[in-house]
């Protein structure tokens, strides 16, 4: 193999690739990126197994052929080198990638291509329209709520359901639940329902963000599942994503969605967060919790929410917001760092908690959009 | 034929010899009514010679008041005792003995010599008597104090002869006797000798400590920590000792002493009451050593209810328990050094301080300031409850945390302390009751019938820690929410958990099922072994468990931590 190209480019095709690189495994392969010279461009791939991502960079082949370099090694060097023209050649015989640029020369030694496990890169240009900026926000309103853990894997996915021409993510982890619908371009003609893990969704949202960054306007990303059932690809401009997909059925989100609710309190977005973060300063010293005093307004005063935490050891705090409140007075306790979590992604100046009583669960939802849901189970003091 | 259940009156030796069987049960009880005899004479050296395990002969020499001349005879006699005049006195006795049983019942058994000089008198007594009948008694020269021989013991009751134990298990009992009067009275200068080799010997100057040595050995004694009184408390109950730290344990009871007043006494409540000092800092099944002494006003306590004195009566039971499960607890987690660590013990005994016998001992106890940091763990100083301040260096196999504190290195488990703050954080908590997470969508949980009936019957138990569960019906439970510290955890292996916690807890008062409960959710909510923690989690864990009241053990007994001092290194790599 020998190929050319630029330095920036590389470095931006590693950093896409880098982080699906698995730096502890017990598998060698698996910490290296794969170079292949693929139809007079240079592709980078990594795999973790779950999730696999190539990267297309504009090259210079001299010479057809691939090679996998340690990723630690190969990141490090080629962000230390100038901006500059990059010639690489991969030597067979040593199993080496000899690397040039300006006047530095690197050798690296790496492992035959052949044992490096195959990323599938997508079939044509059919399958689903998604607009970038749509799928990064939707991610990043849902994919947080995902369990960490794996006692439930269902629960560590994202359930990504195409259905007629709208798209709905959803994920919960137990004691909160995300769900957030877009509409498509164009309708389906059959639907789809997978779950693809919070990770790889995280990611996906990521390589959106980068390139939508500097671009006025960046193409759909294309969805398709393997014939099999077992992987989903997103097609972007010069980067496909493929992730496992987990298998069996999400829950019923639409069921733990309240459908009533006893009281509703508007209030500022970044005021509410505020009083969070400062709760969490006292809140997080013991169980997280944030404790809601919701009042309706009276004859001569406004609503009020009360948001309060204490802290045996540390002390406590209270700071009041002026609220719209409808229905009645209710004292309510969260988990603040799932209120902060939900609170940063609800994107309008204004959101609405809905309540029913201290040991239903809560609603937050933006004032103006009906497309995001974000349900918080209360916590509360057992005695 | 003769109608052998006709009543009759007894023969009187056949009546002093059932008498003396409640008094004389073996020979460790010859030697201890004879030393009780003693020390109530104000003996301040007192020898304890055994031959065959007292079957052959038991004799005590003290340097006592003595008898006088006229009451020699009298002192063999049923009920004859120099300590107690009017009933009215039993109500505050002072003195070990007072029935005035002992010598004659022991003369009833045995062939008994007795040698005597009362203060202040020219001359002494020798009295030799045979099933309780005087054989021999004449003026005789010795200096004061009394010697009494008792030979042959049971060789006119067959019966109780023949339930003799082995010489070996007599022996033993022998010395756990002799051992307790010498912890009872550490102002005794007490000897005792097994077929005339001297086996036990106690300097009779008053420390404690040293005689605690002597009947424990140099590992145990010299590490109980010491029981101070609580001056502040105001109560007549005062309560003093040692007792073991928790690094120090042993499978059975047999290890807790209890004196009151300066009588050995067996009260399995008080022996409870110090286990339950050691709550959480023992791992189970296992039991400390300690020396409890209560000392109480003598009308608070009835110690007339057995002959052999061993069992007392208290007015005010409760007080007593709370005052010496109080004064152990306080003691063991405000003093308890770290668990030393064994693999880096000096290996040789060669130059250890202590090794002289005692003055350096002493001054070192009494002084540990002075004290060099390597011999820490071997020295019961009255160490701060606290932890000193660690710095973080990182950590091990993703299970220990290496930390560097002003006396050496120090090994943290960080499952043990995570469990550790977990549950003082509980604890703390669970005045308001504990704070509990609901789940989005409640989770049935298939467990046993009987698991499933024991969470029933504990639901209210169970909610106050956070656990909102619902019957569903057979051996379902409906989980609606779970302990706030839970929300990482798995329920269906939480379920399980809290029931074995519930299985152990049958016979326990609902706050101690509780407590079990809790010390299960803190073990599922401590972060594992196994997971890697960032430098920042590390400094966290520290932080917390320095805060905590009793950092050194995990609520399940087990150590949180090893320390190895700097000279404890230096040895290890040869630069002593």
């Amino acid at each position: 193999m020998r190929v050319s190209c630029l330095q920036e480019n590389l470095t931006r095709g590693l950093s896409i690739v880098g982080r699906a690189v698995s730096p502890r495994s017990t598998l060698p392969i698996l910490s290296h990126i794969l170079l292949a010279t693929d139809g007079g461009r240079l592709r980078l791939s990594a795999t973790n197994l779950e999730i696999g991502i190539n990267c297309w960079i504009g090259a210079r082949v001299e010479e057809e052929g691939s090679i996998a370099i340690p990723a630690r090694t190969l990141i490090d060097l080629v962000n230390a080198l100038p901006p500059d023209r990059v010639d690489m050649e991969g030597i067979v015989r040593t199993m080496t990638l000899n690397l040039r640029c300006g006047r530095s020369e690197a050798n690296i030694k790496g492992m035959d291509a052949v044992e490096f496990p195959p990323v599938p890169v997508p079939e044509g240009e059919s399958g689903i329209q998604i607009d970038p900026e749509v799928l990064r926000t939707a991610i990043s309103q849902v994919a947080f709520a995902a369990a960490t853990d794996e006692a439930r894997p269902i629960l560590t996915g994202v359930l990504v359901l195409f259905d007629d021409n709208q798209m709905v993510l959803a994920a919960a982890d137990g004691y909160r639940l995300s769900v957030r619908q877009a509409a498509l371009g164009e309708p389906l003609s059959e639907s789809l329902s997978v779950i693809v893990p919070a990770r790889a969704m995280t990611e996906l949202g990521r390589i959106c963000g980068d390139q939508l960054k500097g671009a006025d306007s960046a193409a759909a990303v294309i969805a398709t599942v393997t014939p099999d059932h077992n992987r989903i690809l997103f097609q972007l401009p010069d980067v496909v994503l493929v992730s496992q997909l987990i298998p069996g059925s999400f829950p019923d989100y639409a069921q733990i969605i309240p459908q009533g609710r006893n009281t509703r309190t508007v209030v500022g977005t970044a005021e509410l967060i505020k009083a969070c973060r400062t709760a969490q300063i006292f809140a997080r010293e013991g169980a997280n919790i944030v404790q809601f005093h919701i009042h309706p307004q009276g004859e001569l005063e406004p609503g009020r929410i009360v948001v309060s935490a204490t802290s045996a050891e540390t002390g406590d705090d209270v700071s009041e917001l002026d609220a719209s409140i409808e229905g009645e007075a209710v004292d309510i306790a969260f988990n603040v760092n799932y209120t902060i979590d939900a609170l940063s992604v609800i994107g309008t100046p204004q959101v609405a908690l809905d309540t029913t009583s201290s040991s239903s669960p809560g609603v937050l939802r933006p004032v103006g959009e009906d497309n995001f849901v974000h349900v918080i189970m209360p916590m509360h003091m057992g005695q | 034929m003769r109608n052998d259940t006709s009543i009759r009156v007894l023969p009187p030796d056949v009546a002093a010899q059932i008498a003396a069987g409640e008094v004389v049960e073996r020979p460790a009880s010859v030697v201890k009514e004879l030393v009780e005899n003693s020390i109530d004479a104000g003996a301040t050296d007192v020898r304890v010679d055994v031959e065959k395990g007292g079957r052959q002969s038991i004799r005590i020499t003290d340097d006592g008041r003595g008898i006088p001349a006229a009451e020699v005879e009298i002192a063999f006699q049923r009920h004859s005792t120099s300590k107690l005049a009017r009933a009215e006195d039993l109500d505050h006795i002072v003195t070990l003995g007072f029935r005035g049983e002992a010598l004659a019942s022991i003369a009833a058994v045995s062939r008994v010599t007795l040698v005597t000089r009362a203060e202040g008198e020219e001359i002494g007594t020798l009295m030799r008597l045979e099933s309780g009948a005087v054989v021999d008694q004449r003026p005789i020269g010795r200096p004061p104090g009394t010697a009494i021989t008792v030979q042959d013991l049971f060789y006119n009751v067959p019966a109780r002869r023949k339930f003799l134990r082995t010489e070996a298990t007599e022996r033993r009992h022998i010395d756990a006797w002799v051992t307790r009067y010498a912890i009872a009275y550490p102002h005794l200068r007490l000897l005792l000798s097994h077929d005339g080799r001297e086996t036990f010997r106690t300097p009779g100057n008053d420390d404690l400590r040293e005689v605690l040595i002597a009947a424990y050995g140099m590992e145990v004694g010299a590490n109980l920590v010491e029981i101070l009184e609580d001056p502040g408390s105001g109560s007549p109950i005062r309560v003093r000792g040692f007792a073991s730290p928790p690094s120090l344990h042993r499978a059975n009871r047999g290890g807790i002493t209890l004196f009151l007043n300066g009588r050995w006494i067996q009260d399995s409540r008080l022996t409870y009451a110090v286990i339950q000092a050691y709550h959480t800092l023992l791992p189970s099944g296992r039991y400390p050593v300690a020396v409890v002494m209560i000392a109480m006003p003598p009308d608070q306590v009835d110690v007339n209810v057995h002959p052999a004195k061993a069992e007392v009566r208290f007015s005010d039971g409760d007080a007593v328990f709370r005052a010496v499960q109080r004064a152990v607890r306080n003691s063991v987690t405000g003093q308890a050094p770290i668990a030393p660590t064994a693999f880096l013990r000096p290996a040789a005994s060669g130059g250890r301080p202590w090794e002289g016998r005692s003055p350096v001992w002493a001054a070192r106890a009494s002084d540990a300031g002075e004290s060099p940091l390597g011999q820490q763990p071997l020295l019961p100083q009255h160490a701060p409850a606290a932890i000193p301040a660690l710095r973080v260096i990182g950590q091990v196999g993703a299970a220990f945390v290496v930390a560097e504190g002003p006396e050496g290195l120090y090994l943290i488990d960080q499952h043990a302390a995570h469990e550790r703050v977990l549950y003082e954080r509980m604890m703390a908590e669970r005045e308001q009751g504990l704070p509990s997470q609901g789940l989005l969508t409640p989770l049935t949980v298939d467990l046993s019938p009987e698991a499933a009936g024991l969470l029933e019957a504990h639901l209210d138990s169970l909610h106050r820690l956070g656990f909102v569960l619902e019957p569903f019906g057979g051996s379902t439970v409906l989980v609606r929410a779970l302990p706030a510290v839970l929300t990482r955890a798995r329920p269906a292996e939480v379920l399980p958990d809290v029931v074995e916690a519930l299985e152990e807890g049958r016979s326990m008062v609902d706050a101690e099922v509780e407590q079990a409960v809790m010390r299960r959710v803190c073990k599922r909510a401590a972060v594992k072994a196994g997971q890697v923690l960032t430098r920042e989690e590390m400094a966290g864990l520290i932080q917390a468990l320095e805060a905590c009241a009793s950092p050194r053990t995990c609520p399940h007994g087990r150590p949180t931590m090893i320390h190895i001092s700097v000279d404890q290194l230096a040895r290890e790599f040869g630069r002593e």
